[in-house]
């Protein structure tokens, strides 16, 4: 061997202290047949395998028999950190491989170093439970090789892993191709280079990888090795539960021959024939006689021999020593807290709204009420100045649009200018807010937050008809300002609200297609139904609370106070909630929306229909389960449970039994009589979720009782056997403790006056968040929010009779070069037209807009669907109806919306993006949409007025609310005169193209779609 | 055009200050590829059936073999339908399914180890196009023109021609939350290729002049207020719209081209829709500063597609449609000298397993552990297979290639860093690979 890289490698660490020289070595050392030998100790982080440390001559050296390996690692090796090994050959040199191991504490996973001697070459692994799943992450044949006095190193430098040899790069791994290992390997071996947190894999604790050398620093366990419990795990609880619990467990009504098998204690006290296992030895173990049918007294299952694989299987479990961790570990257990809730707390959202006191400010005149005090002083506190007040015109201009999302009238214009009075500004404000519009507008609003479409989502895109009755109930609850607070309760448990009559009743089953309405995913919804609940889950987070809610159903939120378990408490509150069913590629009809009929006229109506139904699922469910459990692997812990009678049939008798069963039951599902129902939830079978492990909904972790959040209180649901915990979730969701709800609705009626909230990132309110621009005037507001009954109306007459939303949007040169982006709302901020209030202004000032609000979409009978993933609904319905009402869908946007940054009915919408796109541009230039609505502007004002002048001065007063300048007057003259030579048409059309021509410009003016 | 007009605008400045999300960007690194063309296969591509040989299905076609992870499941296998051929200097095996592409083998990187993460189509096709199976997120030519822009501003930068939908409809190419700009625009057939694109009837006389009076007008709102930024770009999108509508009907245009040309396209002068047309479009878009161009393969039926549950023989048209016009393209490029500075890509969202499926038991279904993509053209190695499959090409067993590498490697192939490439989105930065990825750097010539 060569000491010299050795020595120089010991010396640096002599340095730092780890080297001390020991007493002279001769004693224990072993083959120390060297004279001059002096064993030397090393410091805490070094470990020597298979040899010792010493001085030779002056020279720090490793001996070994076979092949040592002298390591050193960091405590935890997690992220930025390193180990390494030395190696030395002694004289039998190759006569052993050795291993050396090192785990990461971080997340279990581990690396070796392993000397492999059939390929003959070392290798660095990763992980390695069980053996047959080890990653070689690379490899040097023994020539290249790592030799005696060689250096390896691995090391993790943010989310790469590098291995090096004698200093040379020989490996460089990502997290990525690690995940990929992850994901082929069994469920819950976690690799994650980049999380420094501890996490649950109980599977993890016994290490049976290669030859472990004594002194590494994995523990030793008293459990069974991984690979045997996965053994249990998937063959062998299965067939326990499923065929012999019934008569033999706890839970059995009696246990047969007093044996339970649920228990290990069970298997080894055995019955009244004594021990039911013998491990390792499965011809003296009764269970396996039993199972084997060889004894005509001793059968079991009584019914039916089980099949060979699984007998061979019990066989191979009994041979193994009968593993059975049911006494040591039920659950995987769950990592301990390692959230500090009470320093969450004192993160600012978490702690509940302060009342502030009115700032003082040295302009006393200029506030006109309490959030002008607020703004002024920051400004102040800038040095910036407000811009002047705007002017009348431009003022009810951004009120109207502000509040009904169309432009106000010219006559509605003329009377607030000739209004001279104290209060005018006032009364328009109180107007627009009784306008049946102003639910329309903000109504939109919240179905941007919660993602409203009128289809499911499923790769087929199923049409849902009912779906305009939760759109209608948004609109007609922003108009008649119904308590938010109210508003929250009845959309997540309005079913379970008492109601004062029918009407109400009706309306708070509606309210709850918030939940309804989640995507559903994939080719048959109910498989995948997981999705839909996690779906359910981030947009109550973001929409109610601010909350990113699903970074916590694979590991603890890594940034804000939400753990795992949190998570499922509330997966588990949608889990016992049942869902209604769109239909979907595999299965075309709708099934479980709530009749909004008194139950004697469901009855009535639907009594044979649906007894015929009941029959026909009953008969396909256990089939679809049969499948299910043929065609995946048995869930690791609770296996699906399978009719005894289906078992022994094969998957194509299954499959076609389905088919045929499911084509019955889609030809029937066809013949329902309609009746009146809603796209919302019910109670389901109330249940605690599991926690999914890692988010695989097969690799179920411990139970979670259903509860709030922790960092919000925690709260527990008082009954958990009958109820979901829906109408507890609303209440505690709305609790005036709760310290989020309320600033997040108020930060988001601010955010669509100002085009930006105080807290700019409105359904995030976390740590990864902005912070509110101005905190007091947030809590104010949300202090007045809620001693205001929760009022959003109450919210806008507070915010627009300010001074801060009365200010112009023109520039102070000062102020830019202070506050360039207007952080501080030193001016009022010029915003662009969402897609719905462009559209709805063409059709008004073209006098085209049908302003009745619409029932469903004229989506096709029932009873004619069958859409497919190949052919899905993509129907899109023209109308001139406000464009709230425009057919929403998740499989293609609507392409008007589309095109204007419309909403995602995908995923929750926070605030609207607005791009500027040369498509866009053609869309006004070319559309045949425009072109109509010019022409119907052409003739509106062609009827109203006789002269060119009286004309264009009326397309100006509609179109952007003020007369034409005297010099846009005669360029419009000029204009008109000139089209006219261009056109060259009929008199009859001349005119109105020319007009049309003229308008078109008016329309697509930056003037027009863009609001001061 | 009215003098009026031209004094009024004479007078006004002309401000172009406001940053263009489409103004070409730099790469993070200097990259040969500087821009692509994907070519989506929509069904699923059989990989045994093309350029994944496995003598031993032929060999043992007819018995049984066990599905993976299907505990004890066996079904029959299916004897590949095209025979294989070492093909052109390379020597690499192509089945006669793809006669003309075959030809093009030296030019090709045939990676046979591709795989993916879910069985159904709408998914894995959004997964090969988004990076995710489940939720929305944006597409891959989104993402190229958010970090590169585009050369043409009289074209959008991400184009997609597809006379028919693929699975997953538009989400395939959706901005999702990056900037409208980068959305793709889909051509859908010939007469009006980008929605909106030819001026409606008379109005094609007076649309100058509308544009001239519209310029005044907001150049006039614009001067009241400051210069508006947001105003400014809007007033430029109209100057872009202008020339897309002068420019894109030109594109579109193929009567330029020669009869050598669209024979070896196999294209009937005047015949638009087809896929020798798509390919034929996309090699006009790339050559005129477009940045990423997808061609979506699939007939106008509900199952035209590469879906061949029933039969295998299914394949049998769809190549009849692709082949030529794919391998014309990789010979067109290559003869303008584009296809060094052009990344092209053939993909499929998943293969196909060597099992038989269908009602007659002679088709396929749908498999995500292994199947096979191909790249050409601008900095990769040509000539090359990499990765490879089993004896019935059921699981990878050399050389990984999961979709989030496939990725950033064609992020790397454009210059682009797959970690780097983030947008600011709910709290934290996204990026296409999400956490995942890595370049495949053995096919990097």
């Amino acid at each position: 061997m060569n000491p010299r890289t050795l020595v120089f490698l010991l010396l640096v660490l002599s340095a730092l202290g780890a080297v001390s020289p020991g007493a002279s070595g001769s004693a224990a050392a072993p083959d120390s047949a060297d004279d001059d030998f002096e064993r030397a100790s090393l410091g805490a982080d070094w470990t020597v395998h298979n040899g010792e440390v010493g001085i030779v001559k002056g020279d720090l050296v490793l001996r070994s028999k076979g092949i040592g390996i002298l390591t050193r690692s960091a405590p935890n090796f997690g992220a930025d950190q390193f180990s390494e090994a030395v190696l030395a050959q002694g004289r039998d040199a190759g006569s052993m491989q050795q291993v050396f191991v090192r785990r990461r504490q971080s997340d279990g996973a581990r690396y070796g170093f392993c000397y492999n001697p059939d390929p003959g070459r070392w290798e660095i692994e990763f992980d390695g439970v069980p053996r047959e799943r080890t990653r070689i992450l690379a490899s040097l044949p023994v020539k290249a090789g790592p030799g005696p006095g060689d250096t390896i190193r691995i090391e993790v430098r943010g989310n790469t892993l590098k291995g090096f040899h004698n200093g040379k790069e020989i490996l460089s791994a990502t997290a990525a191709a690690a995940d990929a290992i992850t994901q082929s390997g069994p469920p819950g071996l976690a690799f994650h280079i980049r999380d420094t947190k501890v996490y649950p894999v109980p599977m993890f604790a016994g290490w049976k990888g290669g030859n472990l050398p004594k002194a590494p620093l994995v523990q030793p366990s008293s459990l069974p090795q991984v690979e045997q419990l996965e053994f249990f795990e998937k063959k062998i609880r299965p067939v326990l539960v499923e065929h012999c619990y019934k008569c033999h467990s706890t839970e059995a009504k009696s246990a047969k021959g007093g044996l339970v098998l649920d228990s290990r204690e069970g298997l080894v006290l055995g019955g009244a024939s004594g021990p039911a296992v013998v491990a390792g030895d499965p011809d003296k173990s009764l269970l396996i006689k039993a199972v084997r049918y060889g004894d005509k007294e001793l059968q079991m299952p009584p019914k039916s021999k089980l099949a060979t694989v699984q007998v061979a299987d019990l066989e191979t479990w009994v041979k193994m020593g009968a593993p059975d961790p049911r006494t040591q570990i039920k659950t995987p257990a769950p990592a301990p807290p390692a959230i500090d809730f009470a320093a969450a707390r004192r993160f600012w959202s978490f702690q509940p709204p302060r009342q502030p006191p009115l700032p003082v400010v040295k302009l006393k005149e200029w506030p006109r009420n309490a959030v002008d005090s607020f703004i002024l002083a920051r400004l102040e506190e800038k040095g910036l100045n407000p811009v002047v007040d705007a002017d009348k015109r431009t003022l009810i201009r951004r009120a109207t649009f502000d509040l009904i999302g169309l432009p106000p009238t010219p006559e509605e214009i003329e009377t607030f200018l000739a209004d001279d009075s104290a209060d005018a500004y006032r009364k328009v404000v109180e107007r627009l807010l009784a306008s049946p519009h102003y639910g329309e507008r903000w109504g939109r609003h919240w179905l941007d937050v919660v993602r409203y479409s009128d289809t499911a989502g499923d790769s087929a895109d199923y049409p849902i008809p009912q779906a305009h009755r939760y759109r209608n109930y948004v609109i007609h609850a922003f108009n008649q300002d119904k308590p938010y607070d109210q508003f929250i309760q009845e959309q997540i448990a309005g079913d379970l609200m008492p109601s004062r009559n029918e009407a109400e009743k009706y309306e708070r089953i509606i309210a709850t297609g918030f939940i309804a309405i989640a995507r559903r995913f994939g080719e048959e919804a109910s498989v995948d139904h997981h999705l839909t609940i996690e779906d359910t889950l981030d947009v109550l987070g973001r929409s109610v609370l601010g909350l990113t809610f699903s970074c916590a159903r694979c590991h603890d939120h890594k940034f804000d106070p939400i753990p795992t378990e949190d998570y499922y408490a509330l997966y588990g509150i949608f889990q016992s909630t049942r869902y209604p069913y769109a239909g979907s590629d595999k299965v075309k009809f709708q099934k479980d929306f709530v009749p909004l009929l008194p139950p004697e006229q469901v009855v009535a109506f639907l009594g044979s229909f649906r007894e015929k139904v009941a029959a026909l699922d009953a008969e396909i469910e256990p089939l679809a389960a049969a499948i299910r459990a043929k065609e995946k692997e048995m869930a690791v812990v609770q296996p699906a449970s399978v009719d005894s009678a289906l078992a022994g049939r094969s998957i194509e008798q299954l499959r076609s039994a389905y088919g045929e069963a499911s084509k019955r039951r889609e030809a029937l599902a066809k013949q329902r009589p309609l009746i009146d129902d809603a796209y919302a939830v019910s109670e389901g079978t109330p249940a605690n979720a599991c926690v999914h492990v890692k988010g695989n909904p097969y690799q179920l972790g411990p139970e979670v009782p259903r509860r709030f959040l922790q960092v919000l209180g925690g709260q527990e649901l008082r009954d958990r056997q009958t109820r979901s915990g829906r109408l507890e979730l609303a209440q505690w969701l709305t609790s005036p403790a709760n310290p989020l709800t309320a600033r997040v609705m108020v930060n988001r009626i601010w955010q669509y006056h100002f085009g930006k909230g105080i807290v700019q990132t409105p359904s995030y309110f976390g740590k990864q968040g902005l912070p509110p621009t101005h905190p007091e005037l947030l809590d104010f507001l949300a202090g007045h929010f809620a001693q205001n009954g929760w009022s959003v109306k109450a919210m806008h007459r507070l915010i627009m009779l300010s001074r801060t939303y009365q200010l112009a949007s023109v520039a102070g040169a000062e102020n830019v070069r202070i506050d360039p982006t207007n952080e501080l709302l030193w001016k009022f901020p010029r915003r662009r037209l969402e897609a719905e209030a462009i559209r709805d202004s063409l059709l008004m000032v073209s006098n085209a807009l049908d302003r009745t609000m619409p029932g469903p979409h004229p989506i096709p009978a029932q009873s004619s669907w069958n859409f497919s993933k190949a052919s899905p609904f993509r129907q899109v319905y023209p109308t001139n109806g406000r464009s709230v009402y425009l057919i929403q869908q998740r499989l293609q946007k609507h392409p008007y919306l589309a095109l204007f940054d419309g909403p995602d009915a995908n995923a929750s919408t926070a605030s609207r993006l607005m791009s500027t796109t040369s498509i866009q541009a053609l869309f006004m230039m070319n559309d045949p949409f425009v072109h109509e609505l010019a022409a119907k502007f052409a003739d509106r004002l062609c009827q109203a007025e006789r002269e060119d002048t009286r004309r264009i001065e009326r397309a100006h007063r509609l179109a952007f609310g003020r007369p034409p300048t005297p010099e846009e007057s005669r360029l419009g003259e000029s204009y008109l005169r000139q089209v006219h030579k261009e056109l060259d048409l009929p008199p009859d059309k001349q005119e109105r193209a020319a007009w049309a021509s003229y308008v078109r410009v008016l329309l697509s003016s930056n003037e027009f779609i863009f609001v001061d | 055009m009215p003098g009026l007009i031209a004094q009024l605008l004479a007078d006004e400045e002309h401000q172009k200050s406001t940053p263009d999300p489409l103004a070409p960007r730099a790469p993070h690194f200097p990259a040969k590829a500087k821009q692509v063309i994907f070519i989506f296969l929509s069904g699923g591509l059989s990989h045994l059936d093309s350029f994944d040989p496995k003598p031993k299905l032929f060999a043992d076609a007819g018995k049984e073999a066990a599905v993976d992870g299907a505990q004890g499941k066996k079904l029959r296998l299916l004897r590949p339908l095209w025979e294989f051929k070492p093909r052109g200097k390379c020597g690499t095996e192509v089945s006669d399914l793809f006669p003309h592409m075959a030809e093009c083998v030296d030019d090709l990187c045939i990676i046979r180890s591709l795989n993916t993460d879910h069985r159904d189509h709408t998914q894995a096709t959004l997964g090969m196009h988004t990076g995710s199976v489940t939720f929305t997120r944006p597409s891959l030519g989104s993402w190229v023109s958010y970090g590169l822009g585009t050369f043409n501003h009289n074209l959008p930068s991400f184009m997609v021609i597809a006379p028919h939908l693929s699975f997953g409809g538009e989400q395939v190419w959706s901005a999702d939350f990056l900037p409208g700009a980068h959305q793709g625009t889909r051509v859908a057939s010939g007469s009006n290729p980008i929605p909106n694109i030819k001026p409606q009837g008379t109005s094609t006389r007076v649309q100058p002049a509308e544009l001239k009076l519209l310029e005044a007008y907001n150049r006039a709102h614009l001067a009241d207020r400051d210069g508006d930024a947001a105003l400014a770009a809007r007033i430029r999108s109209f100057e872009t719209a202008f020339g897309m509508q002068r420019e894109a009907p030109e594109v579109f245009d193929l009567s330029q081209e020669t009869e050598a040309t669209l024979k070896l396209y196999g294209l009937q002068r005047g015949q638009t829709g087809n896929f020798a047309w798509q390919c034929l479009a996309a090699r006009r878009l790339v050559e005129r500063g477009v940045r990423f161009v997808e061609l979506i393969e699939r007939g106008g039926g509900m199952y035209d597609t590469w879906d061949s549950h029933e039969d295998m023989k299914a394949h049998g048209p769809r190549a009849k449609s692709a082949d030529q016009p794919i391998a014309a393209l990789l010979r067109d490029l290559k003869a303008r000298g584009m296809l060094q500075e052009t990344l092209v890509v053939l993909t499929s969202e998943f293969g196909r397993p060597p099992f038989v499926d269908g009602s007659g038991g002679k088709g396929r279904s749908h498999q995500i552990s292994a199947f096979t993509s191909w790249l050409a053209g601008g900095g990769v190695k040509c000539g090359i297979t990499y990765g490879a499959t089993d004896d019935y090409g059921i699981r990878v067993t050399e050389n990984p290639v999961h979709v989030h590498d496939f990725h950033a490697t064609i992020l790397h192939l454009m210059g682009l860093d797959h970690e780097r490439l983030t947008y600011r989105h709910l709290g934290r930065d996204f990026r296409l690979t999400d956490v995942h990825g890595h370049v495949v750097k053995d096919i990097l010539a």
